[in-house]
């Protein structure tokens, strides 16, 4: 590609790109110092800035496809649109604010940093989180929190069936209804510092606490070991 | 009164009753390391057409026989070359002791070859004991990491394996210490449960842009493996090279594994031989056979298994217990060690409990002190070695300059189970089961 397309402050068109030659001009700015990118036109394309590793903000003009931010660290990327599968997928820092709606799997693994999604989310969403925080304005799909080992996990609106199907660890928040929970995810009260928490994950959002009545689930670590006879459990759980 | 004659039932044999009875005492599934223990058709049953009046044998002793290999030459900028054609398979710091994975990175090393991560992240001092170490990324993504990926040589995304092929992977409590815990980001001694489905992708469709995505964080420089447990081979393989994969790697139901449900190293999947048979009829079908290359697993113990998985079209083969024997796995020392684990040398599959007699899969200290790395690194050193000469000395005696050269041709089968999985003639005879 050619340096003309780079125009200031930095504006990146899609368009004519390959994928390959947009994120090598994302590495390229990061390495350089940029603050700020405007990416133009993406069309839904799959693995937009991935593997970014810099407090880069990248503001995504458009739909995205599959793992847009994935494997970064400390990117802050903005999309004025919606998102396909595993925006953010193993974010390690940094934060991704999805302006639309999510498709499957929102935050696939990711070990930390922030990711919000002003709409809704698909099934699986905070599946196998590892930490950071997932923030889901809307409601989220079927499966969502599966077997999640760390982190905190915000619905404001409800949450399909099987919601924190065997987690590990980690704090689930629901603000709407739950279709059904998973193996081992339990309600559990909620406290003062629940409350603090949620207000200052959400303020930044212009969300406000008391707008919803969020109820708190976590691991009820019936499953963390073998045992014998306990028949029905296993036998659903395993 | 002369001894009574015993009947044993063939049905309700020794081991069936044992099972029958431990099973209604625990009220679950048996667990157990190592794989298979049934007996199944395997490379043994081949044997080969060594060189005689038809064709000239290479001196055994001086002349060239090359053991050169490369792998992921498809799409990767920087593919993996190897000195010889046997890897070291993923096993997870973890499930092994450190000082047992940095042997296998230091004994990889000095051959010239590639070691593997396993479930759990890249150890440190495994990185730096491997000069080539490939990255697998694994459905429960423990301690996966961008910055250690982008210090890998190769990704290996794992579908499955030949112990447990659509079984996730399990650690029993008592190896989750504060270590093991604090890289996979569990509660510590939790019975970790790993999951069997990769937590950002379902087909081979999402597949192939999960591919992409790993190629865009490295830069196109690397190869990516796609590991898989051998069950429908011809599809799966297919599929894996649709979906962007420089190199399949297939495990057959005889590979290892520290833990997992005795039922699925039994009862799931097929053995190596026929594996390696239909994996390379996959690959000549869609035209990709040399393309896209093929690593082959799954109890490999010798150079002649080495060479005939070679001869019948594998790039490579990978080893994972057979290594761990080399470096003492089931030696007869310790021995009142074995007995309280209810078991003897020679019959030890008792890795998941964590009180591994001789250091090798185990988190405990004292134990893990009974396998100094240099004298463990120089067995499987020593071993991997001796399995390249045997290979050379077969592929020479053969005729053949490089063992990447040995062929279908120069194998025949000794059983009609063999002749049929491997459709080779029948030693002796140009009959081939299933074919003529
Ligand atoms: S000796 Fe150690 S590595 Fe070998 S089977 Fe027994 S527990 Fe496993």
């Amino acid at each position: 590609m050619t340096e003309s397309l780079i125009l200031s402050p930095p504006t990146l068109d899609c368009t004519g790109l390959t994928t390959r030659e947009i994120n090598q001009q994302l590495k390229k700015l990061a390495a350089a110092g940029a603050d700020t990118v405007d990416l133009l036109n993406p069309q839904g394309r799959h693995n937009l800035a991935v593997a970014i590793e810099a407090p880069l903000k990248v503001r995504i003009r458009g739909p995205v496809g599959y793992y847009c931010g994935g494997l970064s660290e400390g990117v802050d990327i903005e999309v004025d649109g919606p998102c396909g599968w595993s925006v953010g997928e193993n974010l390690m820092a940094g934060r991704i604010l999805v302006k639309g709606n999510a498709s499957a799997c929102a935050a696939a693994s990711a070990h930390g940093g922030t990711v919000c999604i002003l709409g809704s989310a698909g099934p699986r969403a905070g599946i196998s989180l590892k930490g950071g925080t997932l923030i889901v304005q809307g409601n989220v799909g079927h499966s969502s929190a599966f077997m999640m080992q760390a982190g905190t996990f915000i619905i404001c609106g409800d949450a399909g069936h099987s919601l924190g199907d065997s987690l590990y660890d980690g704090t689930i928040y629901v603000g709407g209804e739950i279709a059904s929970l998973g193996a081992d995810a339990q309600l559990a009260p909620m406290t003062d510092e629940d409350n603090a928490l949620l207000e200052q994950q959400l303020s930044p959002y212009g969300l406000a606490t008391q707008d919803y009545a969020f109820k708190k689930i976590v691991c009820a670590k019936q499953l963390y070991h073998f045992k014998a006879q306990d028949f029905s459990k296993f036998k659903d759980a395993y | 009164m002369d001894d009574p004659i015993l009947h044993t039932s063939s049905t309700f044999n020794p081991q069936v009753i044992a099972a029958i009875q431990e099973r209604a005492e625990l009220g679950r599934y048996m667990i157990r390391g190592f794989g298979a223990f049934r007996n199944v058709p395997r490379l043994d049953d081949l044997v080969f057409l060594t060189a005689s009046m038809t064709r000239l044998p290479l001196e055994g002793y001086r002349e060239k026989c090359d053991t050169r290999t490369v792998l992921g030459t498809r799409f990767a900028k920087r593919p993996m070359e190897l000195e010889i054609p046997i890897t070291v398979a993923g096993m997870s710091f973890g499930a092994l002791s450190k000082n047992a994975k940095v042997a296998l990175g230091q004994a990889a090393t000095w051959l010239g070859t590639s070691t593997t991560t396993g479930d759990g992240g890249m150890l440190p001092a495994e990185r730096d004991a491997s000069a080539k170490l490939v990255y697998q990324c694994l459905p429960s993504r423990y301690g996966f990491n961008p910055k250690d990926l982008k210090k890998a040589d190769a990704i290996e995304i794992v579908i499955g394996q030949g112990a447990k092929p659509g079984g996730g992977g399990l650690l029993m409590g008592q190896k989750v210490n504060a270590v093991v815990a604090g890289m996979r980001t569990l509660p510590e001694g939790v019975d970790q449960r790993s999951p069997s489905r990769h937590p950002d992708w379902i087909g081979p469709d999402d597949l192939r842009i999960k591919i992409e995505e790993l190629r865009e964080a490295t830069d196109w420089e690397i190869p990516i493996y796609i590991k898989m447990g051998a069950t429908r081979v011809k599809d799966d393989v297919k599929l894996a090279v649709k979906a962007g994969a420089d190199v399949i790697v297939l495990d057959g139901m005889e590979g290892g594994t520290a833990a997992t449900q005795s039922i699925f190293q039994e009862h799931s999947g097929i053995p190596t031989l026929p594996a390696l048979v239909q994996a390379v009829e996959a690959l000549k079908e869609i035209g990709v056979y040399g393309e896209v290359q093929l690593v082959i697993s799954g109890g490999i113990r010798s150079g002649p298994d080495v060479a005939k998985a070679l001869a019948l079209g594998a790039d490579a083969v990978s080893i994972g217990t057979s290594a761990l024997i080399a470096m003492g796995c089931n030696k007869p020392v310790y021995i009142e060690d074995y007995q309280a684990l209810g078991t003897e040398p020679y019959h030890c599959h008792h890795c998941h409990t964590g009180r591994c007699p001789v250091g090798i899969t185990t988190q405990d200290e004292d134990l893990m002190a009974r396998l100094p790395i240099e004298e463990a690194s120089t067995h499987v050193a020593n071993y991997l070695q001796s399995m390249v000469m045997e290979a050379q000395s077969l592929a020479r005696s053969c005729g053949k300059s490089s063992v990447h050269n040995l062929e279908r041709e120069d194998l025949v089968a000794l059983t009609l189970e063999a002749s049929a999985m491997a459709k080779l003639p029948l030693a002796g005879t140009d009959f081939i089961l299933g074919q003529s």
